[in-house]
């Protein structure tokens, strides 16, 4: 299956465009923090980059956290558009090269947020290989999904960890064209994973946790 | 005739200024052990060790090599593992790829961080033991010492 590209126009974000920051509340990093505390000295990749917060809230825990910034790589090597220019093989080797660089069976949790969102084929699908790869089994993920299927822009967020429910969405880079996902989509796309959950949510974000 | 000697000795009352700097110009292949502050500002490949002293990692620097201190504050360019025993202070301009060791870890926003982070809190300071009350061999330890007083009633010595 393969997962094509929405229409629309890349834009060049603009101080009078950017998104606003975003508190939310999340029961899927809440059912993900129950995780957390259940055990101790789990090892932790935040793929939102390097933060105060996360890093504090994770390693209060009791936990070693890995720090990688995809959406950081995403602009690196695609740009100010990351649907078009991803399509360019050379592009996606690279993204690929710079991505997920652990050892297999490196991590009991991932935190990739809504960042595979901005991913089409076959960069999505090679970076969920290497994602399942690098998660211990039994692991688990959290990752957030567009769920306004007419929305052709979304805005790029880092996401902070407040607490065990609450999420702030800081603005990065504007928007970009991403992808929208169903559920069955979401199904496929993490096949190879033994469980998959989704979360309802009351605004266009689908939270779901995929179990490897 | 003899030559006269020649004292390398430090003048007295002279001061070492406690902290060593290498230069943005200044370039280091090796290992580097300093028993004083250092800050580093240039190109080093290799080890640097700054045990119980503070290390600085300057915004011209780009580091390529292991680093080990009491405290290290970066704001250059580090490829390579950081150990601390202390504090790791991450500054916003900072680029830092590899593994972190710390007690705490302070990273401001728009710094960069590839890599992962183990906190060890030192060992609690177990408390200093307690001085055992001095008292005479002569006597029994049930009884209280005979420097202490006993207080005498009217009435009561006969």
């Amino acid at each position: 299956m393969r997962f094509g590209a929405t229409t629309g126009a890349p834009t060049k974000p603009s101080p009078k465009d950017a998104p606003p920051a975003l508190t939310r509340h999340s029961s899927g990093f809440d059912q993900f923090c129950g995780f957390l505390r259940s055990t101790e000295g789990l090892s932790i990749l935040d793929m939102s980059g390097a933060s105060q917060a996360n890093i504090t809230f994770i390693t209060s825990l009791g936990h070693r956290i890995s720090s990688d910034d995809i959406v950081g790589t995403m602009q690196q090597c695609f740009g100010a558009d990351f649907l078009d220019n991803q399509q360019a093989a050379s592009n996606a080797q690279r993204f690929i090269e710079q991505t997920l660089t652990f050892p297999d069976e490196s991590f009991d949790g991932a935190l990739v947020w809504d960042a595979l969102q901005f991913l089409v084929s076959p960069v999505l699908e090679d970076t969920v290989e290497q994602l399942l790869r690098v998660m211990r089994p039994g692991g688990m993920i959290l990752l957030f999904f567009n769920a306004d299927e007419k929305a052709t822009r979304t805005p790029v967020y880092n996401y902070r960890i407040q607490d065990q429910k609450t999420l702030l969405q800081t603005p990065r880079g504007g928007y970009q064209r991403s992808q929208h996902f169903n559920n069955r989509m979401l199904e496929r796309l993490f096949e190879r994973a033994a469980s998959v959950k989704f979360f309802l949510t009351r605004d266009h974000l689908r939270e779901m946790i995929v179990r490897r | 005739m003899s030559s006269p000697t020649r004292n390398f000795d430090p003048e007295p009352g002279s001061v070492r200024s406690g902290s060593a700097a290498l230069g943005k110009n200044v370039t280091v292949k090796g290992q580097i052990f300093a028993r004083e502050d250092l800050t580093i500002d240039g190109e080093v490949e290799g080890t640097v060790e700054c045990h119980e002293h503070r290390l600085t990692i300057g915004p011209n620097a780009r580091v390529q090599a292991g680093l080990k201190a009491r405290e290290i504050i970066i704001q250059g360019s580090i490829q390579g593992n950081v150990d601390a025993t202390d504090k790791i202070d991450i500054k916003k301009e900072a680029k830092l790829v590899g593994d972190i060791k710390t007690s705490r870890i302070v990273i401001e926003d728009g710094a960069y961080f590839k890599g992962s982070i183990d906190i060890s809190k030192p060992n609690a300071a177990k408390p200093a033991p307690q001085p055992a009350p001095s008292v005479s061999s002569s006597q029994p330890l049930s009884q209280p010492p005979l420097s202490t007083p006993t207080p005498v009633t009217a009435g009561s010595v006969k």
